[in-house]
């Protein structure tokens, strides 16, 4: 590379935090040189991501001197300087933090118990950390609007709030809604849907609940549901769109499984979470990706089929090796929600005595954003990367992919219609759901889901992100992985 | 020496046309002959200082804009004058609307501006229309638009009505409030003269000050620093209020005897009472006792070495009698009111000091009471986005400095010291409450 086209080099100052000697990027504020050195300065308000307004103040910081007293700024909005020394546990930025943690409880309430932030709430922590002082106020709190429903979806308790505005930036510079502003002065200050926008709009509006750094902004769904430290997170990859989101998915922990209610609710999605990627998603996911449970949890398939009739796994199977082997004009219709795994063993399995064709398991459902600013992919399937770099796409015209005297047609995953089969062809399926054209098929064999197995999707960039599984898979379904192997080998998984 | 208030108020004395036969307009001939940096540079020799409160250095303030950037400039007008006790800027636009028109313009041609902006204050109906008049006269006149005085240099002024809160007045608030956006302050860095109004280089100027540029180009900066003191040159315009005789606006020369001004020029206190302190500049600095300000004179110097400041030039005259508890809660009703709620320390501080007063002067005050508004005070110094949160820290901390004893016998008698007769025939002292844990709250409702 020519200097003429080298980048810049980012000229690098040399500062200090609490006598520590550290290095800062040019142009960058306290707050982001020490977090990018591993010291993290408490705050409220500051986003990596947003806007720096200096609302909450927690992150005030000393700055020594050689000549004059010391000086406090907030470290979120101080650029280093050359030969800084910042200083952040001084005893006047002790008592500064104190002093701002008493402002900031003074009306808030103490409801820990019963609020669903609690185990995950920065003030919570805070309190503990830089406080852990009884309240010198001796007169009653002020009250504000306990349930104000900001949209269908979330839920804004006025009292918690403590006006660190995050919910608004995003949506003025996230999200691009501008459905949220303040209202009224002083104490009185609330956030407030705009007059002349709709929350329920925002496709984008549940990342608000995430960066509400209490338990002001709740989920409607999750707040009467479960409690954090019921749940632990599993890495996962929402398959929404051709995006690919990585996101947590949130469940039950093993040792909080219910015994005495309905087992079912040991293995539901409890919540979504957006899981760092700057390569993907950044921070963010839409709201599709919250609502994968709805996605997820639809009746599943459970019970093999032979010709509509319940049937072991393993003669499922069996029986479907059976066609498959002795099929002369055999067709594949691939699905593009099979994780590389998946397609890799398929490919193995059937590559070259097979052809196959990827179509599209999902397709955009009415009312939904097909496309837009920051995330959202118009193909609404996850690795049709993948599977379009092993097949070719299903043509529009299904027939030129299935010939009249196809005699075996073995369809993975949603999205096909049977009637698309040529008269006479055998049909083996695999699903994971219950829809009716399963128990038309020759053999249906039930498959596991994205959440009950390990892998990899390819998204349109064709960065690779992995799936974990986080529930176990019944015994009478299979992961297709080890189907395909199965099929083709006549054995049994 | 006046500069202002040097002519008769009539019905049409605040026109173009009178203010043309009071040499209206030379200024800005003159200016637009020079170059904008020597306009400039004529402003700070001048010594001018800002007159909204914090008495920058308006030249300083002009120097810092870089000319021939590429990038718009502009001058703001901060005619939200809402800084309680201060009505001087009123005053000048009501009266003469042409000469701070007349020092936006000359100050937008010395920082190469094409669009001005005056804020001013909701509330001000006569003085919004003036300026309206005064803006529209000096369109017709071709003082303002196109090619003005046919020199090559346009302005256009755009007046923009605040919708009346207090920290829209602060100069970053009343930035975001023209673009458009709630009135919050901003922090700074970066400073309003790198990135303000829509991000471009832009300088806040108090109507008075603006109003003092016209008489600098026309005196020249050497006749200009002829009046005043050497590090406060020039005059300033008082509104005086509270339990003075003649309350008003007034017009002093910067190193005026503080006491020559409140007892001969505004004739003293009403009713003969004796003076007890004076709240100088507005309520967000520090009041002085009638002791303090004696020797001191009206300039910036001697007021900071007073402890004090001239501040908005809005001084408050409190007569012997008056209740400081019950004067801090209303201070501190005020701030609770108008803190913007932007940030942590004010929005919460502002709240709790008014519930502490408000409870003291309920009478159920406690000992804690007078050091919590102390801690809450201290607090807010300096830690807050804008000064708002620092200023009424100052007002509490400065009565409580002064009148702890009134604050204390409040809390203790749940009553103030100069309400009625508190030894003899108490009706309280008498009464079953009296001794209930509740007592001094119930006597303070009563009373």
């Amino acid at each position: 590379m020519s200097d003429a086209v080298m980048p810049a080099a980012k000229k690098m100052l040399d500062f200090a935090i609490d006598g520590v000697p550290m290095q800062a990027v040019d142009g960058q504020t306290v707050i982001q040189a020490a977090r990018a050195n591993g010291v993290e300065i408490p705050h409220f308000c500051w986003h990596p991501q947003l806007s720096v307004p200096g609302n909450c103040r927690i992150c005030m910081v000393e700055i020594e001197q050689d000549s004059g007293d010391p000086w406090f700024d907030i470290a979120c909005n101080m650029p280093v300087t050359a030969g800084m020394r910042v200083l952040t546990k001084s005893e006047k930025i002790k008592t500064l933090n104190q002093d701002t943690m008493q402002f900031i409880t003074l009306n808030h309430p103490v409801d820990c118990g019963v609020c669903n932030k609690s185990g995950e709430c920065l003030l919570q922590d805070y309190h503990y950390e830089l406080n852990g002082a009884a309240s010198k106020s001796r007169d009653p709190k002020t009250h504000a609007t306990k349930f104000f429903p900001l949209s269908d979806r979330i839920m804004l308790d006025n009292e918690r709030c403590i006006m660190c505005t995050l919910c608004v930036r995003f949506t003025n510079e996230v999200s691009g809604s501008k459905a949220l502003g303040a209202v009224n002065r002083g104490d009185h200050a609330l956030i407030r849907p705009a007059e002349d926008a709709d929350f329920n709009l925002d496709v984008y509006s549940d990342n608000v609940i995430d960066l509400c750094p209490v338990g002001a902004l709740l989920s409607t769904e999750l707040m009467t549901h479960a409690r954090v430290w019921y749940l632990q997170a599993t890495k996962s990859v929402c398959p929404g769109c051709e995006r690919g989101c990585s996101i947590d998915v949130w469940h039950r922990k093993h040792e909080w499984k219910l015994n005495a209610l309905d087992p079912r609710l040991n293995t539901t999605i409890d919540r979504i979470t957006p899981h760092e990627n700057p390569e993907v998603n950044g921070l963010w996911v839409c709201n599709k990706a919250r609502d994968l449970a709805q996605l997820f949890e639809r009746p599943r398939a459970e019970q093999s089929l032979q010709r509509g009739a319940p049937v072991d796994l393993s003669a499922a199977i069996a029986a479907a090796a059976k066609l498959m082997a002795a099929a002369k004009k055999p067709v594949a219709i691939v699905s593009s929600w099979g994780s590389n795994e998946e397609l890799a063993a398929f490919h193995a399995a059937f590559g070259t005595t097979v052809p196959g064709f990827v179509k599209a398991d999902h397709l955009p459902l009415p009312g939904e954003v097909i496309e837009d600013h920051l995330l959202i992919k118009p193909d609404k399937n996850p690795n049709r990367k993948a599977a379009l770099a092993l097949y070719p796409a299903l043509p529009e015209r299904v027939s030129d992919a299935l010939p009249a005297d196809t005699d075996v047609v073995l369809v993975w995953g949603e999205g096909f219609d049977s009637a698309l089969v040529p008269s006479g062809a055998k049909v083996i399926r695999l699903d994971s759901y219950a829809h009716a054209a399963n128990s038309t098929a020759d053999v249906f064999i039930p498959i596991s889901v994205q959440t009950e197995r390990n892998g990899h999707y390819t998204n349109f960039k064709g960065v690779v992100t992995p799936f974990e599984a986080c529930f176990p898979v019944k015994p009478s379904i299979v992961h297709a992985e080890a189907l395909f192997t199965a099929l083709a080998a006549g054995t049994p998984v | 020496m006046k500069f202002f208030m040097n002519f008769p108020v009539t019905e049409t004395s605040h026109t173009l046309v009178e203010y043309r036969t009071r040499l209206g307009y030379q200024a800005l001939e003159k200016a637009l002959r020079m170059t904008p940096t020597d306009v400039t540079k004529e402003v700070a020799a001048a010594g001018l200082l800002g007159h909204g409160g914090a008495a920058f250095p308006a030249g300083r303030k002009w120097g810092v804009v870089k000319l021939g950037d590429g990038e718009p400039h502009y001058v703001c007008m901060n005619a939200d004058e809402g800084e309680p006790g201060t009505f001087k800027d009123r005053w000048l636009m009501e009266c003469v609307p042409h000469m701070a028109l007349e020092g936006l313009i000359i100050g937008s041609y010395a920082l190469e501006g094409r669009h001005a902006f005056i804020y001013i204050r909701g509330e001000f109906d006569l003085a919004h229309r003036r300026m309206a008049e005064a803006i529209e006269e000096a369109y017709a006149a071709g003082l303002l638009g196109e090619n003005i005085l046919g020199t090559g240099y346009s302005l256009d002024v755009v007046l923009y009505r605040g919708a009346g809160s207090y920290v829209c007045g602060e100069a970053s608030a009343m930035l975001a409030s023209l673009e458009g956006k709630k009135g919050w302050p901003r922090n700074r860095p970066p400073r309003l003269t790198v990135k303000g109004l829509y991000q471009k280089p832009t300088v806040v100027n108090n109507v008075e000050t603006l109003a003092n540029v016209p008489v600098i180009l026309r005196l020249g900066a050497t006749e200009f620093r002829k009046v005043g003191t050497p590090k406060s040159p020039g005059t300033q315009m008082i509104s005086i209020s509270g339990h003075i005789a003649k309350p008003g606006v007034y017009e002093v020369e910067y190193g005026y005897s503080w006491t020559k001004f409140i007892y001969e020029d505004c004739g003293g206190m009403q009713n003969g009472k004796a003076l007890k302190c004076i709240i100088p500049g507005g309520v967000s600095t520090k009041l002085l006792s009638a002791s303090e300000i004696e020797g001191v004179t009206l300039d910036h110097n001697s007021a900071v070495a007073a402890g004090s400041q001239v501040g908005s030039g809005g001084m408050i005259a409190i007569a012997e009698g008056t209740c400081m508890v019950r004067l801090a809660a209303v201070i501190q009703r005020f701030y609770h009111h108008e803190s913007c709620g932007q940030c942590t320390p004010c929005r919460q501080g502002m709240g709790w000091m008014e519930r502490i007063l408000n409870r003291i002067v309920a009478g159920g005050g406690r000992p804690e009471d007078i050091d919590q508004l102390y801690k809450i005070s201290e607090a807010n110094d300096g830690t807050t986005i804008c000064s708002l949160g620092d200023s009424a820290g100052y007002a509490c901390s400065a009565i409580l400095d002064h009148y702890r004893e009134e604050f204390e016998y409040y809390i203790t008698n749940g009553r103030s010291m100069y309400d009625g007769n508190l030894t003899v025939d108490d009706p309280f002292a008498t009464s079953p409450f009296a001794t209930s844990p509740f007592a001094n709250a119930l006597v303070g409702a009563a009373s």
